[in-house]
């Protein structure tokens, strides 16, 4: 049982990380679409309400599918005053009830998203501005697919928690 | 005497179970989301949270938090590149057998970043890259070297231009011109206390802000050193002069400046012969986990911040404040102890939506300057992201901090530089005219 | 009798005056409907990023989590193109005009056909009156002037400019003022002098050009969720209609009372030089306007209606102004 679950966790935790260190990328396309539109205007008069869109497009995407990757290459924060004082297992069983936690609220937020998406789907909104972009409910479609990430990278913490909980030696996983 | 309601009893447990979570070890952002749904649920059933989604998109597109990822940027290309890596070290050279030189290095730097930036958390977590790791090998004491990145970190909220700032003109109808303006004396102002701060420690107590030691001075000449200066410290400060100065010279407006000088730290690696495909894609990567950790806890902020709205929270608020006996200035000084305890368990935001409506109308028809008093509320709330346990500034500073670095010795560092900002908040109450002056002055 | 307690957020912050407080503002509309109703219907106001952010209300009163939202239809032309209409129009009415059309043209009734499949109704509730064409650092003297021109101005008004050459840029309200004091665009436009002079450009810019072509008035829209609306009796349906009728009238009212004093302060004591745009500038801007409204109608078949019976009564009105308050405002002094 206990072997499964580790298994499954594995595969969460890799797709996490595979879709993480491939939307890293968004970063620097920030990087350069700001210092594109910055220069761009000052230099040469020129600019697109497209692009001055993509700046907080490519932060947004970039904002929610970070999330799980972060976790997943143990970015969280903690107050660990108590924590840090606490025996493996007792870390194990705080680990055991955070991670079930997020479990859940990442999966309330995707559920509460879908709704907001097909509003938006429904009637093909787009930018209020002209020459905007497009399609903004693609956009808001990354806040499902993102707390749904979140959610399996929280399932992979909670198998490793749960783990150490039963057997307080960590097993040689992710 | 009318009973508390239901829903104002849920407000407190939330905040009471936010901080048992928070002191039991689970991690911010999920004290934060667990406690919002949990008690928000309870308190008015499932319809108000379909308004999450519409919170979470609103912070993720918030134009005004671009500076965050594009500052975090530019810190993690330094740190990657190993260009920061002697900065702080060659500072401490420089400054001599002066004690506390490379604190005083880092609120120089505080300085300028907040001139540049008006955005928490991005000169904080900037900081905390660059600086913490080399501070702390060069035998600072762990607490006064978090305290001082934290407390510079924050100074950029009150040195204009600042979002804060921004969104008090709004609340309260000054015009950002003015508070900007009436921010820039009190802002120079704290950085002074806390420069006078680190010099005292150095004399009072010079083993927790070492000089480098003289024998190790001496083995850099007067020349090497200089040319040490040029090569390390003249790269990052290039950056810096690079942000301020394209929203001086008009080039971008503060928001977007933020992209110079993360497009100058890859320009800097590239001719320093640093930027390989290896320590671009660790950079990019690093970048991304740090502003994601950002983002997860301001994320996460808003089931509760959303919760502590439907249940009535400000109310809370309201009531303790019809409580207060008579007299202006025990009624501002109300509302700076309500800001103050807010603090420890919402983000600023919340806070100056929360309590500043309640109380604006009953100062605006006492003819209190709004303007100073804005510049109160600034001083009160830069105060709100040092305070533990929930100040956003030491999530931000553990967050990079080398794991060696506990909570305890931020919350320890911290303490002084509360107590020297509320000193700012006091010398700004009793000399209006530290805010009052300049914008008469420039005619703003 | 039942009580309703229902929730209004708003697209602008707190404190905000005409768009949050003050005579005719929501929150007096929501002050003013609890004591027509006598306490039978109560809304609670929340202000931008109280509840939700600025320009979520839409979806947020189409979910029912909330009856009512206070903004400006335009900021839906995204999700319903249409919607602009119910707002301003480049080169379209003034407050008088615009009202004749929503309330005794077929406007009101237009804009319930948009809305309707939606789950929506809407009622205009507020008007700034004609704003400024906005805060220039340099004069503008002809055409040739605006090529190049790095200009903050949102939405249809921004690709008309964008048309002749102008540069345009989104900054968020709170940047206008130091984007502009630096130069890091030339000219901005935000509202008229009293909002404007609370954010202080005239300490940014010193042209201040009029007239408000591309804003000639400016409705502030009361969104309803029409399940809610349902539920009302028709009494409070009544009180609903007609608070909103009287905070149009009041907020319009306060607003040119304001703008003609804050015009008066920053023109004798800020050195802020007010001139009209040249007569070229107008004619292109209406070329394009003509253009672009044109190609609005062309791509979606409900802006198709909606434009043509904006611009035949338009037409109609015109005329009819043209003879009565245009020479009036030529009368001498
Ligand atoms: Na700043
Ligand atoms: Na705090």
């Amino acid at each position: 049982m206990l072997r499964f679950l580790n298994t499954a966790a594995h595969g969460a935790s890799t797709l996490v990380r595979i879709i993480g260190q491939l939307s890293a990328w968004l970063g620097l396309a920030l990087v350069m679409v700001v210092s594109f539109n910055v220069l761009g205007r000052y230099l040469a008069g020129i600019g697109s309400v497209a692009l001055q869109e993509t700046e907080w497009h490519l932060m947004a995407a970039g904002a929610l599918l970070g999330m799980s990757y972060g976790l997943n290459q143990g970015g969280e924060v903690r107050v660990d005053i108590f924590y840090e004082k606490m025996s493996v297992r007792v870390q194990a069983f705080v680990d055991v009830v955070s991670t079930l936690l997020l479990l859940v609220v990442a999966l309330v937020i995707a559920w509460l998203s879908i709704d907001y998406v097909q509003n938006s789907y429904s009637i093909n909104e787009g930018s209020p501005d002209p020459g905007g972009l497009g399609y903004r409910y693609l956009l808001k479609a990354v806040l499902p697919v993102a707390f749904i990430l979140l959610g399996l990278q929280a399932f992979a913490m909670f198998a490793h928690a749960l783990t150490n909980l039963i057997r307080p030696v960590s097993p040689p996983s992710s | 005497m009318t009973p508390v309601p239901f829903t104002e009893i849920l407000a407190l447990c939330m905040i009471g179970a936010f901080f048992l979570m928070l002191l039991g070890g689970i991690p911010v952002a999920i004290c934060l989301g667990a406690t919002g749904l949990i008690f928000g649920y309870f308190g008015f059933g499932p319809m108000l949270f379909s308004l999450l989604p519409s919170r979470i998109y609103g912070v993720v597109t918030n134009y005004t938090l671009l500076a965050l990822p594009l500052f975090i940027f530019m810190g993690i290309m330094l740190e990657k590149s190993r260009i920061a890596e002697d900065l702080i070290e060659v500072i401490g050279l420089a400054m001599g057998g002066i004690r506390g030189g490379m604190a005083l290095a880092i609120i120089l730097v505080g300085v300028l970043m907040g001139a540049a930036s008006g955005v928490v958390g991005a000169t904080v977590v900037t900081m905390g890259l660059i600086a913490l790791g080399p501070v702390i090998n060069r035998g600072y004491d762990a607490g006064v070297a978090c305290g001082v990145i934290c407390a510079s970190g924050t100074l950029g909220q009150i040195i204009p231009p600042s979002l804060v700032l921004i969104l008090l003109a709004d609340i309260m109808g000054e015009s950002v011109g003015t508070l900007f303006a009436a921010a820039l004396i009190p802002g120079l102002m704290l950085s002074l206390l806390f420069v006078g701060y680190i010099l005292a420690l150095g004399i009072l107590k010079p083993h927790l802000v070492p000089a480098i030691p003289a024998q190790e001075r001496a083995l850099t000449s007067g020349k090497q050193l200089a040319v040490k200066l040029v090569k390390v410290v003249l790269p990052p400060i290039a950056l810096i002069v690079l942000v301020l100065g394209s929203i001086i010279g008009g080039v971008a407006a503060p928001t977007e400046a933020a992209s110079m000088g993360a497009l100058g730290s890859l320009v800097l690696a590239l001719l320093a012969g640093r930027l390989d495909l290896s320590i671009l894609t660790a950079a990019v990567r690093g970048a991304f986990i740090t502003s994601a950790m950002v983002f997860l806890i301001l994320i996460f902020a808003q089931p509760f911040g959303l919760a502590f709205r439907g249940l009535g929270g400000e109310r809370l608020v309201q009531d303790a404040f019809s409580l207060v006996p008579g007299g202006l200035n025990g009624q501002i000084l109300f509302l700076m102890v309500v800001l103050f305890v807010l603090g420890f368990f919402l983000e600023w935001i919340e806070i100056s939506y929360i309590a500043l409506p309640l109380f604006l109308p009953i100062f605006q028809s006492a003819g209190v300057d709004m303007a100073w008093l804005a510049i109160l509320v600034g001083l009160n709330l830069q105060t709100s992201f040092l305070t533990p346990p929930f100040g956003w500034a030491l999530f931000f500073l553990k967050g990079v901090a080398p794991p060696s670095i506990r909570t305890i010795d931020i919350y320890r560092g911290v303490l002084p530089f509360i107590a020297i900002q509320l000193l700012g908040v006091v010398l700004v109450f009793f000399y209006p005219s530290l805010a009052l002056w300049l914008p008469e002055a420039i005619g703003w | 009798q039942s009580t309703f307690n229902w929730k209004m957020t708003n697209a602008y912050g707190p404190g905000s005056p005409f768009y949050v407080e003050g005579p005719g503002s929501p929150t007096d509309f929501c002050a003013k409907v609890a004591a027509m109703s006598d306490g039978r219907l109560n809304i609670q106001h929340f202000a931008a990023g109280e509840l939700i952010p600025a320009l979520e209300g839409f979806d947020a009163v189409r979910s029912g989590a909330i009856e009512m939202n206070a903004a400006n239809a335009y900021f839906w032309a995204g999700r319903i193109p249409a919607a602009q209409y119910f707002t301003t129009v480049p080169f379209g009415m003034n407050f008088a005009g615009m009202n004749a059309w929503l309330y005794h043209g077929g406007g009101m009734a237009l804009w319930d056909e948009l809305y309707a499949p939606l789950g929506l109704k809407a009622l205009p509730m507020g008007n700034t009156g004609v704003q400024m064409t906005g805060w220039f650092r340099e004069p503008i003297t002809g055409v040739a002037d605006l090529d190049g021109l790095k200009m903050r101005i949102p939405g249809l008004a921004g690709k008309v400019y964008a048309a002749l050459g102008v540069d345009v840029t989104l900054l968020p309200g709170g940047e206008i003022f130091p984007a502009l004091e630096r130069g890091v665009i030339d000219a901005a436009e935000f509202v008229g002098p009293y909002q404007d002079r609370r954010l202080g450009l005239h300490n940014a810019a010193k042209y201040y050009y009029t007239t408000g072509w591309h804003e000639p008035s400016n409705t502030t829209e009361l969104l309803i969720g029409s399940a809610a609306w349902d539920s009302l009796p028709a009494d409070l349906k009544a009180i609903v209609e007609t608070a909103a009728m009287a905070c149009n009238v009041e907020s319009y009212t306060w607003s040119e009372a304001n703008n003609a004093a804050a015009l008066k302060d920053l023109v004798d004591n800020e050195g802020v030089i007010a001139d009209v745009l040249p007569d070229d500038v107008i004619a292109e801007l209406k070329a394009v306007t003509d253009r672009v409204l044109e190609e609005g109608a062309a791509a979606d078949p409900a802006t198709r209606k909606v434009h043509d019976a904006f611009m035949a009564f338009k037409a109609e009105y015109k005329g009819w102004a043209d003879i009565s308050e245009k020479p009036l405002f030529s009368l001498p002094g």
